[in-house]
């Protein structure tokens, strides 16, 4: 699965909708149900299944599903590096 | 540490292969993979459970996904799984699961984000068949809440209020010029909260304590320097947990929170994004212990431990291994069976009954305790040893029975996975353990076990083991007598009966939060209910403690009933079922009418409100000549006219005004 594929799946368990396709340009306002309480457990379950941790100002705001995958590869290449 | 008996190369491949039955739309073959993959594992994995809950709710069969999604409360304290469960409960919660479930109300007020907690407390009490509905207060309005008292939250009149609140709340200084003074003035403040929720709702209160920060400004020195927050936080935490009675409990998050480790317990990150007290992957643990003092006060507590012997008590088999070949206070297993008997014994301590249940030849079974100089547990820890060939759940269904105990009321340990399988297939009401392949780890398994949380500790409980095996000494007697009289009198039974008092409150509390069975009305009354009752002079209130010439059984039946004009009504009446079929009834009922008689009552009316396990209750009115007056919705309104009737004398049991030697059991809360 790749990086994609994974928060796809993700995606899919936090907002319970199991044919939810997400593109780069994908933000808050096209997914039903993405709320404050949502976002954080979506942030939370983000860094479970990636086994990263985000910066706090990343954790509050991205501008779309881009955005967050940047965050995600900053963060990823963080843990490589030690 | 999940025990697996196929291998989770072999469970993958099914689950990948379920993956694509579903992607191609075979949902009933998907989910008969699933099901082959979790049969090999103890417990399931929290995905498989969720992909099992999901097939099923696809298939319609609500029940079945119901069960499936509490599984994943067993699976471990993930949160992303609990939130997917949590919003599967609430799609197919009202239709499937627990056939009789038991309904709460729940305010939940603090100072930060409650919601997440809220729905992880939801899940955790469901699997232990609670359906909680759950108030939550606006964000950090704790105080205006309590404070006032046309408050939405004493307007949602809850069952249980729990104060969900933080060290962030502690109104104490970095440093104090004045400790003693600033630690009175902040636990006096919580005191004060608990006074004026009892003031405006009848409700048990669950108080969490506080845990300590992980950052240390003083370092080491805060831990000596008794003006420190550092100190005086502890100090805090040390008052209210002296001063939490009266349906108080504390929730001991500064425990949880060390427990669960303070780095990854606070996350300062959410925190400061949405005002997460505790870090969400702490949440599901939160939750479990906050369900398990919740139950502790509901009488939902555990009550008996059923263990099996080889290789659970001690290493090997002693039918082939002999006296001397099991593993036991020698080498690492040994000293770790060792450790684990010691564990079981302070839980006997507190006043869970310990029974033994072995495929064994019984004079076997009993060598090791008879004999071996390492067994912590003795013959007489045990209130009922069986030791056979026969099938565990009949065996476990024989003890109930013996024991006079509800199956709901066993927790059933076993190293074996097919035994426990059985068990759980079989007696599903009996909660089984899944202890791990080690034995080093035995007793954190049990004590990870959460329902032997009880909400209070009275010397009644730490003699509850022999309280129970004279019961069983009881039942063998009543099977040789020949005529019931005659056994009725040889137990030489000695009642005390007097009014309620200080000193017995915290047992009448405990009793009336527990018992299910014989119990007319199954009121829940609190401890400031309780204390009215104490106080009116229309109400009749009595507790019953009971002895024979086997054991002190102690206080084990109780009456509250209100005087209306000539008429005095039940109000309450329960009895422990460790005395059924002792005549108790009698004398209980023997005593109301005297004291109804000293108040001019003309008669008196009794309610019977049923319940999904007080059925044998039923007919004790009609029993003791009492008339069915009116009837609805299965509740029953009996009446016992005293100027014409004659009145219930019981010959069976004497009431004495004090013990003889009158050693008094002394709370020990």
């Amino acid at each position: 699965m790749n990086q994609h594929q994974q928060l796809e799946e993700v995606f899919r368990e936090v907002f319970n909708l199991e044919d939810l396709i997400l593109a780069d340009a994908t933000t808050a306002q096209d997914i039903p149900g993405w709320d404050s309480v949502a976002h954080i457990n979506l942030m939370f379950s983000i860094e479970q299944a990636f086994n990263v941790r985000f910066n706090g100002n990343e954790l509050a705001e991205f501008k779309n599903i881009g955005e967050l995958k940047a965050f995600l590869d900053r963060a990823a290449s963080l843990k490589s590096s030690g | 540490m999940p025990t697996h008996s196929i291998d989770l190369v072999a469970a993958q491949s099914l689950i990948a292969q379920g993956d694509d039955l579903k992607k191609s739309g075979q949902i009933e073959e998907a989910v008969s993979c699933y099901l082959t993959a979790a049969k090999g594992m103890d417990p399931p994995l929290a995905m498989l459970c969720l992909k099992l809950a999901r097939g099923y709710e696809r298939l319609g069969d609500f029940h079945s996904a119901c069960r499936w999604t509490l599984a994943v409360v067993d699976a471990g304290d993930d949160f992303p799984a609990w939130q997917a469960a949590s919003d599967l409960l609430q799609r197919c919660g009202s239709d499937g699961g627990v056939a009789k479930l038991r309904s709460v109300r729940v305010a939940l007020t603090g100072s930060a984000t409650t919601t997440q907690l809220a729905q992880m407390f939801k899940l955790a009490a469901r699997r232990v068949g609670v359906g909680l509905e759950i108030y939550e207060s606006p964000y950090g309005q704790y105080e205006q809440e309590i404070i006032n008292p046309h408050s939405l939250l004493y307007g949602f009149a809850p069952d249980v209020l729990v104060l969900a609140v933080h060290e962030r709340d502690l109104r104490l200084p970095q440093y104090s010029d004045s400790p003693e003074r600033d630690i009175e003035a902040e636990a006096g403040r919580w005191e004060k909260l608990w006074e004026m929720v009892g003031q405006h709702a009848h409700t048990r209160l669950i108080q969490c304590n506080f845990a300590l920060p992980s950052e240390a400004p003083m370092g080491h020195l805060g831990a000596r320097l008794p003006r420190s927050r550092y100190m005086m936080t502890q100090a805090v935490n040390a008052r209210i947990g002296e001063r939490a009675r009266n349906g108080v409990s504390i929730l001991d998050c500064e425990r949880l929170s060390s427990l669960f480790g303070k780095l990854r317990w606070f996350d300062p990150r959410y925190w400061h994004l949405g005002k997460q007290a505790v870090a969400l992957n702490a949440l599901p643990l939160l939750a479990r212990h906050m369900t398990a003092v919740m139950a502790a006060d509901l009488g939902l507590s555990r009550k008996c431990l059923v263990l099996d012997l080889d290789n659970t008590l001690w290493g090997g088999v002693i039918a082939e291994d002999g006296l001397a070949g099991i593993k036991l206070g020698h080498g690492v297993d040994g000293e770790a069976f060792v450790a684990f008997q010691e564990y079981i014994l302070k839980l006997k301590q507190k006043g869970i009954v310990l029974a033994v249940c072995s495929k064994n030849n019984e004079a076997d079974a009993k060598e090791p305790f008879e004999k071996h100089p390492e067994m912590r547990l003795k013959l007489d820890d045990i209130a009922m040893f069986v030791a056979n060939w026969q099938p565990k759940p009949d065996n476990l269904r024989a003890i109930a029975r013996a024991l006079d105990l509800g199956l709901d009321s066993f927790v059933f340990v076993d190293d074996n996975p097919i035994e426990r399988e059985a068990v759980r297939q079989i007696l599903p009401e009996v909660d089984v353990i899944s202890i791990p392949a080690d034995p080093a780890y035995y007793a954190q398994a049990l004590s990870n076990y959460l329902l032997f949380e009880t909400s209070s500790f009275t010397s009644e409980d730490t003699s509850r083991t022999s309280q129970y095996r004279g019961r069983a000494q009881i039942m063998e007697l009543q099977a040789s007598a020949t005529n019931l009289s005659d056994f009725y009198r040889s137990l030489d039974m000695k009642a005390m009966v007097a009014s309620f008092d200080d000193f017995h409150l915290p047992r009448i509390a405990q009793l009336i939060g527990k018992t299910n069975q014989f119990n007319l009305t199954t009121r829940r009354h609190g401890m400031p209910q309780l204390q009215t009752f104490v106080k009116d002079p229309n109400c009749v209130h009595f507790y019953f403690r009971l002895r024979d010439c086997f054991a002190d059984h102690g206080l084990v039946s109780l009456m509250i009933a209100v005087r209306r004009a000539n008429v005095l009504e039940i109000d309450t009446w329960l009895m422990s079922c460790r005395v059924l079929g002792r005549t108790v009834e009698a004398t209980m009922l023997q005593s109301l009418f005297e004291r109804a008689q000293a108040l001019g009552c003309t008669s008196i009316r009794g309610t019977y409100i049923p319940t999904a396990k007080n059925a044998m209750a039923k007919d004790v009115f009609a029993k003791f000549g009492f008339k069915l007056l009116e009837e609805g919705e299965g509740s029953t309104v009996w009446g016992f006219d005293l100027t014409v009737q004659q009145p219930i004398k019981n010959e069976f049991i004497e009431v004495v005004q004090s013990w003889e030697d009158s050693r008094e059991s002394t709370p020990t809360t």
